[in-house]
């Protein structure tokens, strides 16, 4: 035993030097970055040599020069937008040299808590990634959010962008937020499975029911979901909303000036939704399946048509793509204005940054139309800014462009036009009624109240 | 005892067998993480599902989630975190313990009470009051202050569970260094420290997973990319929408390297440990 | 000697200075931030707003506060039973030499290193009704009908998650126990054996009561563990579906950084935090009023 003793006496100090060393090491790192850089300058010099010539000579001085920097942190955790960044970010700092870029890539959902923290900290981050619509607002509301007018003024979007995109950045006529990056939702199916059924994409609700029972009489599933995370129940309120009642009508609710209980909402699930689920248009347990689960039976062949965004593509297989096609979610009443769900993300500058110059020409970089047209062409997203050249855009992309283009209205998202106590709310609700669809008046008048809650009691 | 004896009775034998099944149904989970390492997301996707047969063995997402997740940079990071959190916390704890375990004075049930209480409190409602508590003391974005919000919050468990542990060692053995002369601080690092050392060996095994693997704190009290630790590098491989399967799961698996040398290194001290006889002796 | 006794009188105190110091600043103080911050309406960003005990009276007419009770003595029932038992019969079948004993330890030890999001992930997958593990295997045994949505129906979800969490745990609580038979005189197991005394009687009067410390430990963060349970709930179901797998943990979290509810949310923890310390502390304190004196 004494032997073991004298081990750990040994082992104990070594581990406590250890611990010395770090921590200085952790206490020196040094937080502020300062850059010297090698400037390279063409010196003549006159030399003496036998015959007379005078030579020039390329010389390294070290001249310290001051860089700018500017601290960028995004939420672009997805693989492919995560690179499309990141080149974003090389291709300005080739065009500023002198400013340096502080990137940090957090994981999305992380993003949603720590933004808090960023806001309200003393030395927060310049330029950050955010969502357009009812959650930048929340900020912009409490006075966090750098007023960027004068950029828009300056890089001209006040002609390149159009006046939806101007209206959603800004608030009491002063722009705060830059959007940058949008994509569309549609319903995507299976051109092959089409086929083979002799199927065409439906237009009207009508066709769409036709084509659900035809699919279902094969052994089709015709639609698959994964409500696990809930929002992509919520797409379909969406959508129904709009083509039922109308987009604007569907913007009101989701600013709590109408009512959950309403006859009209109300008839988009007794009228409308209930039925699909009950005559079996939907997989079975959608509830235990995330949205990417769920994608496993649009590929398997098990189902043919999925209500979802672009960027399902990112996740299908690739050599599987080319069965992918997409239709603008059918038309229930021709006399209603075509809404669509376009969620925007952009960027925004903190209030109290410490950077603002270099900050606002990253902001002006990220919205013109070279880092847009760069990001579009990577990603097969859509950019907002109308003067990138949409020529070289895929064929998707295009459609996608069209879709868009062809609607009245263009709305964010459920989770991000109304309130996040509301959408959760709303969204556990959808689940309810997915479970019990007779329960629905129950739901609603449950809604009404917590609509009451959070938009009139303040 | 041998092999050849061990499986010589039938029983033993059974047992044996039974305690190798029953591990392999507990490992299930893990060897699916494995396979599923090596394969491509596509291939899951094509096949049917993560439970299917592999039609590729794929060697990059690996290195994939090595690079994307900035391995290579953060590691380092968690170390330095990591390390002194948990010397600092250890050692802490075991002088509150020791005076907890051993002394009868006043407020020693209060202060012991207080210890408990505070490992009883969830951490996400600490958050926000420690994000102002450290950019107040001008440590936020800094390690220090990571590893001083890491050695305060264990120092509640690790306290409770040390004092437990030393209270099982027999009072003679101090007595007999008291009388002998010895100051509280040298009975303290000769005597009680060796004889809790499968405690702590154990607990240091513990705290080294909790801490390394930690992120909120980081999240939450760290702004600059390059102070990041692995755990953060990681949680960026998880997207808005996607979830890149594979080199997620990669990526956890080479998270986990570092806690398992650590568990191999320190378990022959728990598990094998110190015999006690101090009473022989 | 004089010098000695005083040394010794507060020998107790100046152990404790430093750490006790550092934790009160860093946890002590935050903590009763967060009491203050239970009564108030608070968004993160701007001031907080006193508004007394209106949150918790919000709380107790709230339908999720209950369900998350409930879930958290669900899981609570099953972690002081379950992991505790498996892990000190564990603990008593690997400490000895058996071929492989380390192999057997690291695997059960080996959930505990995997991060919350890949264990939540592969369990998911294990979960997937039409394409998962478990459901493959039922159907083969052809009991297809118990091949259900384990995650998705309301009633088994809960039980489904706590079946990961104990998984999970058997190997902590395996190792602190191992831990503790370190501490076991072998002399003593020699006497008893010489006594007459079968191994399960060695075990019962002997190895057990020696371990009580050990096992105060386990019941004890037990108990915490399944009070504080988060990340499981978080990355398997968030909760879902419509709240029938909340836990107060997740619970707090959801009303606190998704809606913005700093302060119900703050109410959330103490509640639950007050709810733990009567379990622990009637629990502690008997236990202190039994323990040897020396």
């Amino acid at each position: 035993m004494l032997k073991e003793e004298g081990k750990v006496k040994k082992v104990l100090p070594i581990l406590m030097a250890i611990v010395i060393v770090l921590g200085t090491v952790a206490a020196c790192t040094p937080q502020t970055v300062t850059v010297e850089v090698p400037v390279e300058r063409t010196v003549e010099v006159e030399v003496e040599v036998p015959v007379e010539k005078t030579v020039e000579v390329p010389v390294e001085v070290e001249v310290p020069v001051e860089k700018e920097i500017v601290i960028y942190n995004s939420y672009m955790s997805d693989p492919e937008p995560r690179e499309a960044d990141a080149g974003q970010v090389a291709m300005f700092e080739e065009k500023y040299p002198n400013i340096d870029v502080v990137h940090s890539t957090i994981a999305h959902e992380d993003f949603k808590q720590a933004i808090r923290a960023y806001l309200t900290a003393s030395t927060p981050p310049d330029v950050m990634t955010w969502f357009a619509g009812n959650r930048a607002r929340f900020f912009i509301d409490k006075g966090l959010i750098m007023d960027v007018s004068d950029v828009w003024e300056s890089e001209g979007w006040n002609e390149s962008y159009p006046a939806g995109f101007r209206a959603m950045s800004s608030v009491d006529g002063k722009q705060y937020f830059v959007p940058a990056s949008w994509y569309w939702w549609a319903v995507y199916y299976r051109k092959d499975i089409f086929d083979q059924y002799e199927l065409e994409p439906p237009e009207t609700w009508e066709e769409f029911l036709q084509v659900c029972e035809t699919l279902k009489e094969n052994g089709v599933t015709p639609i698959t979901i994964g409500t696990k995370y809930r929002w992509t129940a919520a797409a379909w309120f969406d959508y129904l909303n709009m083509r039922i009642n109308g987009p604007e009508f569907h913007i009101d609710l989701m600013l709590g000036k109408e009512k959950y209980d309403d006859p009209r909402v109300e008839k988009i699930f007794t009228d409308y939704w209930a039925p699909l689920i009950e005559d079996g248009y939907f997989i079975d347990e959608p509830a235990a399946y995330t949205w990417q689960e769920a994608l496993q039976f649009l590929i398997d062949g098990d189902a043919a048509m999925y209500l979802m965004g672009d960027f399902l593509r990112d996740s299908y297989p690739d050599e599987e793509e080319s069965k992918l096609d997409f239709f603008r979610f059918p038309i229930i009443d021709p006399s209603v204005p075509i809404g669509e769900d376009a969620p925007t993300d952009g960027y925004f500058i903190a209030a109290s940054a410490q950077h603002t110059d270099a900050a606002k020409e990253l902001l002006g970089f990220l919205g013109s139309v070279e880092a847009q047209q760069y990001f579009a062409d990577q990603l097969g997203r859509l950019p907002t800014n109308m003067e990138v050249d949409t020529s070289g855009f895929t064929p998707m992309q295009q459609q996608g462009l069209e879709l868009i283009q062809g609607a009245d209205f263009v709305a964010q998202f459920y989770d991000r036009d109304t309130t996040p106590e509301m959408a959760d709310e709303g969204m556990n609700g959808f689940m309810e009624f997915w479970d019990n669809p007779d329960t629905i008046g129950d739901i609603l008048a449950r809604l009404e109240t917590v609509r009451q809650e959070v938009f009139e009691s303040e | 005892m041998t092999t050849r004896k061990f499986f010589s009775s039938p029983w033993r034998t059974l047992g044996f067998v039974a305690l190798l099944l029953v591990t392999f149904i507990w490992l299930v989970p893990l060897l699916t993480a494995l396979v599923t390492a090596f394969r491509s997301n596509d291939d899951i996707m094509l096949q049917g599902g993560p439970f299917s047969l592999p039609r590729e063995i794929v060697l990059t997402n690996f290195q994939t989630a090595w690079e994307r997740g900035g391995l290579s940079r953060y590691l380092p990071n968690s170390f330095i975190i990591t390390l002194p959190s948990l010397l600092l916390t250890l050692f802490l704890s075991s002088l509150s313990a020791y005076a907890l375990a051993r002394f009868r004075f006043r407020g020693n049930r209060l202060i012991f009470f207080l210890y408990v209480g505070g490992t009883l409190l969830p951490f996400q409602v600490l958050m926000l009051p420690v994000f102002r508590l450290t950019d107040a003391l001008g440590l936020y974005d800094t390690f220090a202050g990571l590893i001083a919000i890491h050695t305060a919050f264990q120092l509640g468990f690790c306290t409770f569970l040390l004092r437990n542990y030393m209270r099982t060692v027999p009072g003679e053995i101090m007595e007999a260094a008291r009388i002998d002369g010895c100051g509280e601080f040298r009975i303290w690092w000769q005597i009680m420290m060796p004889l809790t050392m499968p405690a702590i060996a154990a607990l240091a095994t513990l705290e080294f997973t909790w801490i390394f693997n930690d992120y909120l704190w980081a999240i939450v009290l760290l702004r600059n990319d390059a102070l990041k630790p692995v755990t953060a590098g990681l949680a960026t491989l998880q997207g808005q929408y996607i979830m890149d399967w594979t080199v997620i799961v990669a990526g956890a698996l080479l998270a986990t390297v570092p806690t398992i040398f650590v568990f191999l290194f320190l378990q022959r001290y728990f598990i094998e440990g110190l015999t006690l006889g101090a009473t022989k002796g | 000697m004089e010098r000695r006794q005083v040394l010794s009188k507060s020998a107790p105190y100046l152990f404790l200075i430093v750490p006790l110091i550092i934790y009160l600043i860093w946890v002590v103080g935050p903590m009763f931030y967060s009491f203050y911050l239970s009564m108030t309406k608070w968004d993160g960003l701007s001031a907080p707003v006193f508004i007394g005990l209106r949150n918790y009276q919000k709380l107790f007419k709230d339908p999720v506060f209950f369900v998350s009770l409930k879930n958290n003595l669900k899981w609570v029932v099953s972690f002081i039973t379950i992991p505790v038992a498996a892990g000190l019969g564990l603990a008593m079948a690997l400490n000895r030499t058996i071929p492989g004993e380390k192999f057997f330890k690291a695997s059960f030890y080996a959930p505990m290193v995997l991060s919350f999001v890949v264990i939540g992930l592969i369990w998911s997958w294990m979960y997937n009704p039409a394409h998962g593990l478990l459901n493959q295997l039922l159907r083969m045994l052809r009991l297809d009908s118990l091949a259900i949505g384990w995650l998705s129906e309301k009633n088994v979800v809960m039980w489904a998650i706590i079946v990961v969490a104990t998984w999970r745990q058997v190997g902590y609580v395996m190792v602190l126990y191992l831990a503790g038979l370190q501490g076991v005189d072998p002399g003593l197991l020699d006497a008893s054996k010489v006594d007459g005394c079968s191994g399960w009687q060695t075990f019962r009067h002997v190895i057990f009561p020696l371990l009580a410390p050990v096992t105060v430990i386990v019941v004890v963060i037990s108990i915490i563990d399944s009070l504080r349970a988060f990340d499981l709930v978080s990355v398997m179901t968030r909760g879902g579906p419509y709240n029938s797998s909340s836990v107060l943990a997740n619970f707090m979290y959801i009303e606190a950084f998704n809606n913005y509810k700093m302060g119900y949310g703050a109410a959330i923890s103490v509640i639950q935090f007050l709810i733990s310390v009567v379990f622990i502390f009637i629990y502690l304190w008997r236990v202190l009023q039994t323990e040897m004196e020396y």
